[in-house]
């Protein structure tokens, strides 16, 4: 990488840290640089901390750095918190009144945002002095600059604009000739991909999956993927209807599906708790839908605006007895928009429901497409009409069959009659209490298990014949990526495991993925290593170690690579 | 006129003797035999309980889903399909208590499926617990010492959510009730019947002859359908008199005609459109 720079944009909410963020994002997605945003944020609509960390290079990036190379403050608690984080020939931006006498107040440029935003035209304008002198500091070319700030504000009245216009020079102006470590060349590039947030991967991958119903109800980090998703109900035949609350959103979405589309719901952990009676109702309809778990810490309400990957056992284990479904845990924006795909498809070819667990890290990031995205030409939907029937009047929606998938008919399309029940039934869908129908379909439900597995795909697999292997799942994946090419420079021999694939567990390539190597280390955001505990409940193997983390905040490839050196030295 | 005969099925039917859900099935089959809506184009949706069951007894489409859940249920079946009549089988637990917040969304969504309650003050499925219908003091083995909230009263309670059409019927007025039933099922908008229903079983008050002495029918008086303070008075009356019929009708604007994607069709009739998602996709 010949450009790797980290800029992390801080202030109280509503300071609008959101546009330096995203006015920086633009610029550089535009000049065909890679970046990886992550929002860090508190559950309040003003005040507090937060903040917006970019790191921005000319090749792809997986991962949040450990270090700072520019800090644009816009209050004094974010010198506080991340002066420390600096690189050494870092900088801050900031109004120098805040600095106080403290060491790191020798890095500081003064730029004084308020005072320019207010001659610029008004305070509110605060933010777009600060991106203005954040670019400059990064050498961002003028004309892009402007552009962005164009397109920006370009839907607002001439005189916004035009302040903009001015603020942002203002802000380039007061930086002017400062030295910086990583003032850059700006590559004159195409766009490398689409930039976009987890959340709009995952919604766009509904839509191209011919989505028709989507129901949620509000909950963060879910709310962003059928907000975004609700924006096309105009030109698509598609419904997203905000629920009543999560229970109901999940009956919503099965009654849709039985009603012959496919339809979808999205919750985080605690609104999937509500959720799951109906997800045991979906089991035993075998009435496929799609459920997004975006993960934040804690039960009941715990962190609300944060990461985590405690919710593995629970989606795997939801409800009450026994039903096959699938879980997967998408680890890039073009694995979630395939994933969507493929869960819809795969939720209807086996009438069960499929869990996509993602987390708030995943869905408020943005990063970079690295793939051409292509919508499917046809949507196989596995339904039977009349005319798939010798007799539609004798039509049985949960006949036995080799496969244990049964013949799926829409109520009202002809001239079968579809009769479905949650309690234990015949064949034909009537209450029954037999022992034989009980048995018989359980044992239905639980064939359709042999081919589900087969879909699975294993691990995707980094440097396997390496002696120490960092094992890990959905979006902590490019962590871990970065931490393993960091600890092979040092010469390390280290590689890494990724699963997306969760559940049916792909025991076989796990065996072949994890059995070859001298030990292994799960890599998870949760206190227990739930995919340690997996693995060892399907294989046999047993992890060597676990690199835990439960704060709700990223895992950074920094840490990996400490924890890693540490186990290798023998401590733990 | 199609043959009644039609909807009858020969599954087993699980009721009591006696059992005021029949009054209700036999008015259901009737309603859509004077509709001459095949059972192949009705959709039935339950939630838990002696009503839920109902969909089991007569030939149609059905979904018997979880106790209080079956709003919801329609409302998806309603945007994959708002062409196919929907009925929703419920009791007055499933509807008052578990369901009561999918109770009021319907009621604002004005979804266009019409709602039997099957009200009968009481929970059958699990032997006789007082029901948020129950009066205050209504005494039971769980309620030993009498029933200790004050009934829920469904008629007022969607009058003042600005519900379309509010009838009551009773269970064992089996033609009106059908006449009830076809009414509802042609309004466009969300329609509901509270229909009084006799447990034999596990409600000795509220019985056959408690509302034989009670019941009177609205067509005999003066009450004009679109009158909503004269149906709220009904409505709020004692019991001493019990009136029937349609209280109140008005002209809704149902869910689906809400949802512009929904002009162009039932969402399940529509085609994929491939083209226009990777257009999406290659401007963003």
């Amino acid at each position: 990488m010949d450009i790797d720079v980290t800029v992390t944009i801080g202030g109280a909410a509503g300071q609008g840290i959101q546009t330096v963020g995203d006015l920086l994002a633009s610029v550089c997605h535009r000049a065909g640089l890679y970046l990886m945003v992550i929002n860090d944020f508190e559950s309040r609509i003003r005040g507090g901390h937060s903040f917006m960390q970019l790191r921005i290079s000319d090749e792809p990036v997986v991962a949040a750095d450990d270090k700072i190379h520019l800090l644009v403050a816009l209050n004094r608690e974010t010198f506080d918190i991340h002066a420390g984080e600096l690189a050494e020939g870092g900088r801050i931006l900031m109004e120098e009144d805040g600095a106080g006498g403290s060491d790191e107040a020798l890095h500081v440029v003064d730029v004084k945002f308020t005072n320019l935003a207010e001659k610029a035209g008004g305070k509110i304008m605060t933010n777009t002095v600060a991106a203005g002198a954040a670019l400059e500091m990064l050498g961002a070319p003028a004309e892009l600059v402007v552009k962005v700030i164009e397109s920006h504000f370009g839907g607002k009245s001439k005189s916004v604009l035009e302040n903009n216009l001015k603020a942002i020079q203002m802000g380039r102006d007061a930086v002017a000739n400062t030295d910086f470590d990583w003032h850059f060349k700006w590559p004159d590039r195409k766009p490398a991909g689409k930039m976009l947030s987890g959340a709009r991967a995952l919604a766009l991958g509904a839509l191209a999956a011919d989505c028709r119903v989507a129901s949620f109800y509000p909950m963060s980090p879910a709310t962003e993927i059928l907000v975004y998703l609700a924006g096309f109900m105009d030109r698509f035949p598609l419904v997203v209807e905000q629920a009543e609350d999560e229970i109901a959103a999940i009956n919503m979405a099965i009654g849709a599906s039985f009603g012959g589309v496919r339809a979808m719901t999205a919750t985080s952990g605690g609104g999937f708790s509500l959720m799951v009676e109906g997800l045991g109702l979906a089991g035993i309809t075998e009435t496929p839908v799609v459920v997004i778990n975006a993960q934040r810490p804690g039960p009941a309400t715990g962190l609300p605006t944060r990461t985590a990957q405690g919710d593995l056992f629970f989606v795997i284990h939801a409800a009450q007895d026994e039903f096959p479904r699938f879980v997967f845990a998408p680890r890039t924006l073009d694995e979630a928009f395939e994933t969507m795909i493929r869960s819809f498809h795969l939720a209807e070819k086996y009438q069960v429901p499929v869990i996509v667990l993602v987390d708030q890290y995943f869905n408020d990031s943005l990063s970079i497409t690295r793939e051409k995205w292509s919508v499917p030409e046809k949507i196989e939907r596995f339904l039977v009409s009349d005319a798939d029937m010798p007799d539609p009047s004798s039509y049985k929606r949960f006949a036995y069959s080799e496969s244990g998938v049964s013949p799926r008919a829409v109520p009202g399309a002809g001239r079968a009659r579809v009769m479905v029940t949650g309690n234990d039934h015949t064949e034909e869908g009537h209450l029954s209490e037999t022992i034989a129908d009980r048995n018989g379909q359980v044992d239905k439900r639980h064939k359709k298990m042999l081919k589900m597995a087969e879909e699975m795909n294993g691990p995707d697999i980094l440097f396997g014949d390496s002696r120490l292997l960092l094992v890990t799942w959905g979006s902590t994946d490019g962590v871990v990526r970065e931490a393993v090419n960091r600890l092979r420079k040092e010469k390390h021999d280290v590689g890494a495991v990724f699963f997306s694939d969760i559940w049916p567990f792909p025991t076989a390539p796990a065996m072949d993925a994890l059995s070859g190597c001298e030990g292994f280390l799960t890599v998870e955001l949760n206190a227990s290593s739930q995919l340690g505990g997996l693995i060892r409940r399907h294989t046999g193997l047993q992890a060597d170690g676990a690199i835990v983390q439960y704060d709700g905040r990223p895992m950074k490839p920094g840490h990996v690579v400490a924890r890693t050196k540490q186990y290798m030295e023998g401590g733990q | 006129m199609t043959d009644v005969s039609l909807y009858h099925n020969d599954f087993e039917n699980k009721w009591c003797p006696g059992c005021g859900n029949f009054g209700v099935l036999n008015a259901v089959k009737s309603a859509l035999a004077h509709m001459d809506i095949p059972p192949e184009k009705v959709l039935l949706i339950s939630g838990i309980g002696q009503a839920a069951k109902t969909p089991h007894f007569l030939n149609c489409n059905f979904f018997h889903g979880l106790h209080g859940r079956a709003l919801p249920v329609a409302t998806g079946a309603r945007l994959a399909n708002h062409d196919l009549p929907i009925l929703v089988h419920m009791g007055d637990g499933d509807c008052y208590g578990e369901g009561g917040n999918h109770l009021l969304a319907a009621m604002r969504r004005n979804i266009d499926v019409t709602l039997l309650i099957h009200d009968n003050r009481v929970y059958g499925l699990t032997k006789g617990q007082a029901s948020p219908t129950a009066e205050y003091g209504f005494s039971t083995k769980a309620q030993p010492f009498g029933a200790l909230s004050d009934p829920l009263k469904p008629i007022p309670l969607a009058l003042s959510q600005g519900v379309g059409f509010i009838a009551r019927g009773y269970c064992g007025e089996t033609d009106h009730l059908s006449r009830l039933i076809q009414k509802a099922i042609a309004y466009p908008g969300f329609s509901m019947i509270d229909i009084l229903q006799v447990c034999v079983s596990y409600n000795p008050v509220n019985t056959y002859e408690y509302y034989n002495e009670r019941v009177y029918l609205l067509d005999e008086t003066k009450h004009r359908a679109d009158d909503w303070h004269g149906a709220m008075d009904l409505s709020l009356q004692g019991e001493d008199r019990i009136p029937i019929g349609l209280i109140y009708q008005k002209q809704t604007i149902p869910f689906t005609k809400r949802i512009k994607t929904l002009e162009h069709g039932p969402l399940f009739h529509r085609s994929f459109d491939p083209a226009a998602v990777q257009a999406v996709l290659d401007d963003l």
